[in-house]
């Protein structure tokens, strides 16, 4: 399992690469793998609000349907338009391929998250 | 496991029960339903609506349309099929569809009919699908529902399921056909769909202690009805959540040929252009720009055209005729 160190990360297996105001939000390694093969994104509208926690989104996989959270508070600014065309891309590459960005609004919602070390552990706990 | 008493056949008020017990149920209990749908069509979470059924089909027979929750292509109910909904918390069995359709082959064993997975997501009898399974995940719970055709009217369920051969292109989910199969059909002895309905409830609550049933409550009532009227009734949710589209609606009139090109996105014309061979009575562009931003549906169409000098651009045509190009 891939669990890139300088992300942080959610118990929904969400990830945020936080650069400024600004984070980058994507799904994990093991949340693409428990998905199986994705068949569809369906993205957030750029200029949606999100509380974190709120849902922004859902992933289509051949398995199931599941709702993508928001892993902290925004605004979204902008979408990856690529995954329309290419879903499976969040199972070749889930840490490569972002979400969507989104601008935030708090910065202590980032402390409630979890480090790679934690986020490993919690994975453990799950298998 | 809780056994929820259910006898609604309205699927809007169903699918929003469904909705309701993943996302508000507490945690750690798990529940089951049994219900059935009057007849209607269930599109996949993804899926673009007008491109899986037959708009005029449904219209005539006064068959609702309604989204789902979870994923995977569209289905026709009645009822003649049995639909069953499991909520459990989610811990390992996301995916795990065995677990959940083990009950059903385990009950069809108990009245001498041999079933088995496919290895995707349907249960069949001799190689021919009679169940199709999906699941929703939200938060740590997990919904997982089947439909089981027992005695559905499967020349409806054709009809209903088959589009006019419009030029879509989407990126939503593609229905795959099947060749399907009533349980009805492979019953040795007599056995009605209510005492079916007995047999798979026992097996289902076989496995789990503690089993005991539910009468929905008034404020549960209150909720659900809530959600089924301002979204599984809607036609936001219904039609207006289709990933958007492009349609091509193309006539061979005697006055020309026109070629018309929309997109949509949530519901509403993003786009268009209008070609053809005709000798155009005004600037086009006008007409292409003023249905922008409508809603494509009939209603709202006629509405947008009602306003406007028609003829100005289309000399030979008439409002029905071209609201009927746009949206039949």
């Amino acid at each position: 399992m891939n669990i890139p160190k300088k992300l942080l990360y959610t118990s929904e297996h969400e990830w945020i690469r936080v650069d400024g105001e600004k984070g980058n939000i994507g799904i994990t390694d093991y949340a693409q793998h428990h998905l199986g093969d994705i068949v569809f994104v369906e993205l957030p509208e750029v200029g949606e609000e999100a509380a974190m926690g709120e849902s922004i989104g859902v992933i289509e996989s051949v398995k199931a349907v599941a709702t993508l959270f928001s892993p902290a508070g925004g605004k979204v600014i902008e979408v990856n338009e690529e995954l329309e065309e290419a879903p499976e891309l969040l199972n070749e590459d889930p840490y490569g391929n972002w979400i969507a960005i989104i601008e935030l609004t708090d910065h202590s919602d980032l402390e409630k998250l979890m480090s790679a070390e934690a986020y490993t552990e919690f994975c453990k706990n799950l298998e | 496991m809780i056994e929820i008493t259910n006898s609604s056949h309205d699927p809007c008020f169903n699918l929003a029960l469904e909705e309701y017990a993943v996302k508000n149920w507490p945690g750690s209990q798990s529940y089951f339903i049994l219900w059935q749908n009057q007849p209607a069509v269930i599109i996949g979470r993804n899926q673009n609506t007008i491109e899986e059924i037959n708009q005029a089909y449904l219209e005539e027979k006064g068959i609702q349309v309604v989204r789902r929750m979870s994923g995977g292509g569209a289905v026709y109910h009645d009822l003649g099929n049995l639909n069953f909904t499991v909520v459990v918390d989610e811990n390992n069995d996301f995916a795990n569809f065995e677990k959940f359709t083990r009950p059903v082959i385990t009950a069809l064993k108990r009245i001498g009919i041999k079933a088995e997975n496919n290895g995707r997501n349907d249960i069949t009898i001799k190689g021919r699908k009679f169940s199709g399974n999906a699941q929703f995940k939200f938060r740590d719970r997990l919904l997982h529902h089947g439909t089981i055709l027992f005695d559905s009217r499967l020349e409806d369920m054709a009809e209903a399921l088959n589009p006019s051969t419009e030029k879509i292109s989407s990126k939503g989910i593609k229905s795959v056909r099947s060749r399907v199969t009533n349980i009805s059909e492979h019953l040795s002895i007599p056995v009605s769909v209510e005492e079916f309905k007995q047999i798979l409830a026992e097996e289902v609550l076989r496995a789990e202690d503690s089993n005991h049933s539910y009468q929905l409550t008034d404020s549960d009532l209150h909720a659900v009805n809530d959600l089924r009227d301002n979204k599984y009734s809607a036609w936001a949710w219904n039609y207006g959540k289709s990933p958007a589209y492009n349609v091509r609606k193309t006539h061979p009139y005697p006055w020309g040929n026109i070629d018309i090109r929309l997109d949509i996105k949530r519901g509403l014309i993003s786009g268009c252009r209008i070609y053809g061979d005709y000798f155009a009575g005004g600037d086009i562009e006008e007409l292409e720009k003023t249905l922008i931003g409508e809603v494509y549906q009939e209603e709202d169409i006629k509405k947008c055209l009602e306003q406007l000098d028609l003829e100005k651009y289309l000399p030979h045509t008439n409002k029905k005729e071209f609201t009927d190009l746009l949206c039949r």
